[in-house]
């Protein structure tokens, strides 16, 4: 047991005295995290909304004005060439084209169209237009509502039918819609929205949901610098040498996984500490269930990077595997784009991972103050793939070329 | 000149021979796209699974005069409606309890909670409560299936209180009509009428096109798999080209390149093969990935004078850059971990593993810090349908790059091996 | 008539305080000749070669190549000369024709009379049965024929070997240096470098002794073991205290030096057959036994030897 800390300290020291590896284990993630979380931890902003109107009536003003006030979305009138080009050129997320027949048709009754003028696939353009739905939704709702009551109680009693139906009808709208209006605006039923496991009124900033994507992502890629020094040591013999001492095979390589363990544990000391301190990224909302996924992830990166030092032999080879496999891993567990958006089945494959279910712990001690008992099933896991990827490494490990 | 692609056709040929460097270039490009292609549906399109949604309606109702029932049961009617199957999917649960607890465990990412006096309040039949909510209890972690039922609960409460405004409309008519007493009988018409209009569903509808050029063409839709596969062609040229740059350090050490330097070719003649080499492989690499893509993925990529402009300009980002790492490392070991690090880095900045980011946002902003950057949002542009007048600056800024980058090898490399 | 002059060449890394690789070394080679540089590692041969292969620049000093400076007409010199360096510097993933053509274009050579040329050298090397498989699968001393051909290419008038035998079987070693005197023979002028006394022995014409950067002696084999003498080493070896013998034998009249090397002790004796006996009864009388005796007749290790007190072998 000794022999396995001396080993691994040996390697600890050399990562310390490299002044590169330290670079990019330490000093890179942070930058970065930094960098994004100045970016991002402040919430997000408000989506371009260009509006090409060509609607005078005052449902098309009310539509307008609605969203300018809009927190979703921030309006800027325009050409409609000038806006086609400003959603090609992503300067907007989309323009809104309102019609000249909207107020009338809207006024008599008729569906009223719009026109979103937007890129296929852009979240962005997803968000507007719902906003947008949103909005002129409670617009239409408004004039229908006023049309009602017009076409129930807009003509007096005892009025002569005949006689200037149509200026009584108007003169009627003209009250009833504000009424309706007022009415909207302070509606009987609303929507609560409870945010599970935050304060009151909380939504978690885009950075907040975002960091541990980040940390899985760079641990995983510091593998590389781990695997290139084995490497090195294999070539070097210093690895051979080792064994003609009285270390034991195994007792060697769990040194390796030791020291590998320990360098990702002390990244995401830091990188946590990091978000924590600077970004409000409350990690220690649950000490204790941190605890289990800090280990439960080192245990994966260390025995992976183990593993794949010892059957790959060359410097190219290692980083070509390494970027390939953590990509694909970070990729799958959902580090770069929430799971929610993709498939059934790259859902459950990218389940069989380990660090799909920690990354899900993680986020859940965040925001959903998940506990030890939450996230037992994702160590669980972590613990299963890295006691089979430690046997594949003994058992495959190369001592020199 | 012979002597330049002499010195460039042999490491194009060492590279053909070199598999990690192989698979690293062609393979894992492909392979990744495909793996993301796969995750968003395989298809040509976002599509994304219906969400879970946990439904508990405590909803007593109400009965009696002007009254229409359970109002909560509407809303689940709503909710289950058959034009809503591939957004959401909803189970019954008996209480709220119940229906909150499924959000906790992960089995929906929302739930909905109809209150008992919903119909009560709704109806005005309740003196106790002027408002009522229905909440919508969601998983933060799950942002999009929130904001969807969200979207839904307020379509369907649209619905209630639009016949209530029709119904104060109506009432407020009455009195102005000197019709007061009739009033609570004509605010419930109204509010009945208003319903059987339709409701607020019938009122407005929101069509999306595509953008048009100007000359009036609209824009192609893009695939998922082209922007992937993009972003990871851009990525993996930076790596492909730092393979070929690192072998200037490897014949340092074995001895290939001193040899070079005691025959009669000039040394700037040798630096400048070595440079073609790197510019000459990722050229074939591209090249190839943009063959692959349009065969396996079936990826439209543009114009071909667009897409030309625009493979050469990122080849030249690929080499000054790898060549610029080279000039300022000593081993080939360094070469290979300092690469990937900083290739990481600009590919999360520049948006190479996300696609466009939303317009107007400190991200899309970040991105123009990045020659991937604009070279990306330059290939959107032409998968688009554009043209070369479209992405003129793509193609410049990221070209001032490479000319920095290139500059400051070739001086280190002078320096080097004077 | 001298088709390589070096004058007072030198060479010092990171000046001023830096290691002085070669200082102040001068010596001629004539045409048609092979020229040895015999020395230990660490000498200065290698950095003497880099400098005449217009790799270095020299820090003091110049060196011409028929009769183009190292200093300021470079270029003419690399056409001048092929360089075939200590370690294989070829292309692994290539085959030994692929090396052959690519050089040869380094070189100059193109087309039809490329081709010609590399059949010629591939010939000369004989390794025309394995030209199309890669280097990397050769044994060394096919990689070392390989290195050599390659600096055959251009037909240069002067060819530089840099330690060409280092660590290979002795077939190979044979059939190199059969090869190098075909060479001289058909009229190219060969500088070699080595740490073997054997090779500068039989190869050489001439041979320059070198030590710590400076040339300490030069000539044919013959001229140089005069230097020593009718001196003989003589090896020894007692069963205790030899440190102690040593001592008492450095006394011995007629003993010229005396050292260990190899927990053995070497002396330099001028006539062995008087020397012999007087080391024995100094061993005698001293209580001590000889368990081993050799006496080797004057070469170039002694010749170093008298020269620096060290053996040529370190």
């Amino acid at each position: 047991m000794k022999r396995i800390w001396t080993l691994a300290s040996k390697d600890l020291l050399e990562t310390r005295r490299d002044r590169l590896a330290l670079l990019f284990t330490v000093i890179m993630p942070l930058a970065f995290t930094t960098f994004f979380g100045l970016m991002f931890g402040g919430g997000s902003d408000r989506l371009p909304l260009a509006i090409v109107n060509a609607d005078s009536g005052a449902p098309a003003m009310q539509l307008v004005s609605a969203l300018a006030q809009s927190g979703v979305v921030k309006t800027e009138a325009m050409t409609i060439a000038a806006a086609e080009k400003a959603v090609d050129d992503n300067k907007v997320a989309a323009a809104l084209e309102i019609p000249a027949g909207f107020s009338a048709a809207l006024a008599a009754g008729r569906p009223a169209a719009l026109t979103m003028v937007s890129v296929a696939g852009s979240t962005g353009a997803q968000t507007v237009q719902t906003e947008v739905m949103a909005l002129a939704g409670r617009l239409a709702a408004g004039e229908r509502a006023a049309q009602a009551a017009v076409a129930v109680a807009g003509t007096p009693p005892g009025s002569d039918p005949a006689v200037g139906e149509q200026a009584l009808k108007d003169a009627a709208l003209l009250m009833a819609r504000p009424l309706a209006a007022q009415s909207l605006a302070h509606p009987v039923a609303t929507v609560k929205v409870v945010q599970a496991g935050m304060a009151a009124g909380q939504i978690p900033t885009g950075f907040v949901l975002s960091s541990p994507g980040m940390l899985v992502n760079f641990i995983l890629f510091s593998l590389l610098t781990a695997g290139i020094a084995l490497i090195q040591e294999r070539r070097n013999f210093t690895l051979l040498r080792l064994m003609t001492t009285r270390v034991r095979r195994w007792e060697l390589i769990a040194g390796k996984a030791v020291g590998m363990f320990a360098l990702t544990f002390v990244q995401q000391i830091i990188l946590m500490g990091a978000g924590q301190l600077l970004f409000g990224v409350d990690y220690l909302r649950d000490p204790a269930a941190l605890l289990l996924m800090m280990v439960a992830l080192s245990l994966f990166a260390s025995t992976l990077g183990l593993l794949l030092a010892a059957v790959l032999t060359s410097e190219q080879a290692m980083v070509a595997t390494t970027v390939i496999v953590s990509m694909s891993v970070a990729a799958l567990s959902g580090a770069w784009f929430p799971l929610e958006i993709t498939g059934p089945a790259f859902q459950a494959v990218g389940h069989l991972l380990p660090t799909a279910w920690i990354l899900d712990g993680l986020r859940g001690i965040i925001v959903r103050g998940f506990g030890v008992a939450d996230v037992l099933p994702a160590f669980g896991v972590a613990l299963a793939w890295s006691t089979a990827l430690f046997v594949l490494a003994v058992w495959r490990f190369r001592l020199s070329d | 000149m012979s002597r330049i692609l002499a010195i460039a056709w042999k490491d194009l040929r060492s590279t053909m021979r070199n598999v990690p460097a192989l698979v690293m270039m062609l393979v894992a490009p492909l392979a990744l796209a495909a793996l993301l292609g796969f995750a968003f549906g395989g298809g040509q399109s976002f599509s994304i699974t219906a969400t879970k949604v946990a439904v508990a309606n405590a909803d007593t109702g109400a009965f009696g005069v002007g009254a229409v029932g359970n109002y909560g049961a509407v809303v689940v009617g709503v909710m289950k409606s058959p034009d809503l199957k591939d957004i959401i999917t909803v189970s019954d649960k008996p209480s709220a309890a119940a229906a909150r607890k499924a959000v906790d465990d992960g089995k929906a990412a929302a739930a909905v909670v109809i209150p008992a006096d919903f119909s009560g309040v709704m109806s005005g039949a309740s003196s106790v409560a002027p408002t009522t909510a229905i909440e919508v209890y969601e998983n933060p972690t799950q942002q999009i299936g929130g904001a969807i039922t969200e979207s839904i609960v307020g379509q369907a409460l649209l619905g209630f209180n639009g016949a209530r405004a029709a119904a104060v409309a109506a009432s407020g008519l009455a009195t102005a009509n000197g019709d007061g007493d009739r009033a609570g009988e004509l605010a419930q018409q109204a509010a009945a009428k208003y319903i059987q209009g339709g409701g607020a569903a019938a009122g407005v509808s929101v069509a999306q096109r595509a953008p048009r050029l100007p000359g009036g063409a609209s824009t192609k839709d893009v695939g998922v798999s082209g922007t992937i596969l993009a972003g990871m062609m851009v990525f993996f040229m930076f790596f492909g080209a730092n393979n070929v740059a690192r072998t200037i350090l490897d014949e340092e050490r074995a001895g290939t390149l001193p040899r070079l330097f005691t025959t009669p070719t000039p040394r700037r003649t040798i630096l400048g093969g070595k440079f073609s080499s790197v510019f000459v492989t990722v050229i074939v690499q591209a090249v190839i990935l943009l063959v692959g893509g349009r065969f396996i993925f079936s990826i439209d990529w543009g114009r071909l004078d667009a897409v030309a402009a625009l493979t050469l300009v990122a080849a030249a980002v690929a080499s000054g850059l790898a060549l610029l790492l080279i000039s300022l490392v000593r081993t080939p070991a360094q070469a290979g971990g300092i690469g990937a690090g900083v290739y990481l880095v600009l590919a999360l900045l520049g948006g190479n593993f996300t696609g466009a980011a939303a317009a107007g946002g400190a991200y899309a902003t970040i991105q123009k810090l990045t020659p991937n950057g604009w070279l990306l949002q330059g290939w959107d542009a032409v998968m688009r349908g554009g043209g070369l007048a479209d992405i003129v600056l793509n193609l410049v800024v990221p070209l001032l790059f490479a000319v920095v980058f290139f500059a400051v090898a070739v001086l280190r490399f002078r320096k080097r091996f004077a | 008539m001298s088709i390589v002059e070096v004058q007072e060449l030198r060479k010092q890394y990171d000046p001023p305080k830096g290691v002085l690789a070669v200082d102040g070394v001068s010596f001629d080679i004539a045409k048609g000749e092979i020229f040895s540089l015999l020395g230990p590692n660490g000498a200065g041969k290698s950095t003497t070669i880099s400098m005449l292969s217009c790799l270095l620049h020299p820090s003091g000093g110049d060196a011409l190549v028929d009769g183009h400076s190292v200093v300021t007409d470079a270029q003419a010199v690399k056409e001048a000369i092929g360089v075939v360096p200590q370690d294989i510097a070829l292309y692994p993933d290539m085959s030994a024709r692929e090396n052959l053509i690519f050089w040869g274009k380094m070189y100059g050579l193109a087309g039809e009379a490329l081709k010609t040329r590399v059949n010629e050298v591939l010939e000369l090397i004989t390794l025309v049965d394995r030209q199309k498989d890669r280097v990397e699968k050769f044994s060394g001393g096919m990689k070392r024929r390989v290195n050599i051909g390659v600096a055959l290419l251009h037909k240069p008038k002067v060819l530089y070997l840099d330690e060409p035998t280092v660590g290979i079987d002795p077939q190979s070693r044979r059939s190199i240096l059969d090869g190098i005197l075909a060479l001289r023979d058909q009229g190219m002028t060969i500088l070699y470098t080595t740490h073997y006394m054997a090779e500068a022995q039989e190869l050489s014409d001439r041979i320059g002794i070198v030590d710590h950067g400076k040339m300490i002696a030069v000539g044919t084999n013959d001229e140089l073991v005069k230097i020593v003498g009718e001196e003989a080493r003589v090896e020894l070896n007692v069963d205790h205290s030899l440190e102690g013998m040593v001592e008492r034998w450095a006394e011995v009249q007629g003993v010229t030096k005396a050292m260990i090397d190899e927990d053995r002790a070497v002396l330099l004796v001028q006539d062995a057959n008087e020397v012999l006996p007087r080391l024995f009864e100094t061993a005698a009388a001293a209580g001590s036994r000889i368990t081993e005796a050799s006496v080797t007749e004057p070469n170039l290790e002694m010749v170093f030897l008298h020269l620096t007190g060290r053996a040529l072998r370190e």
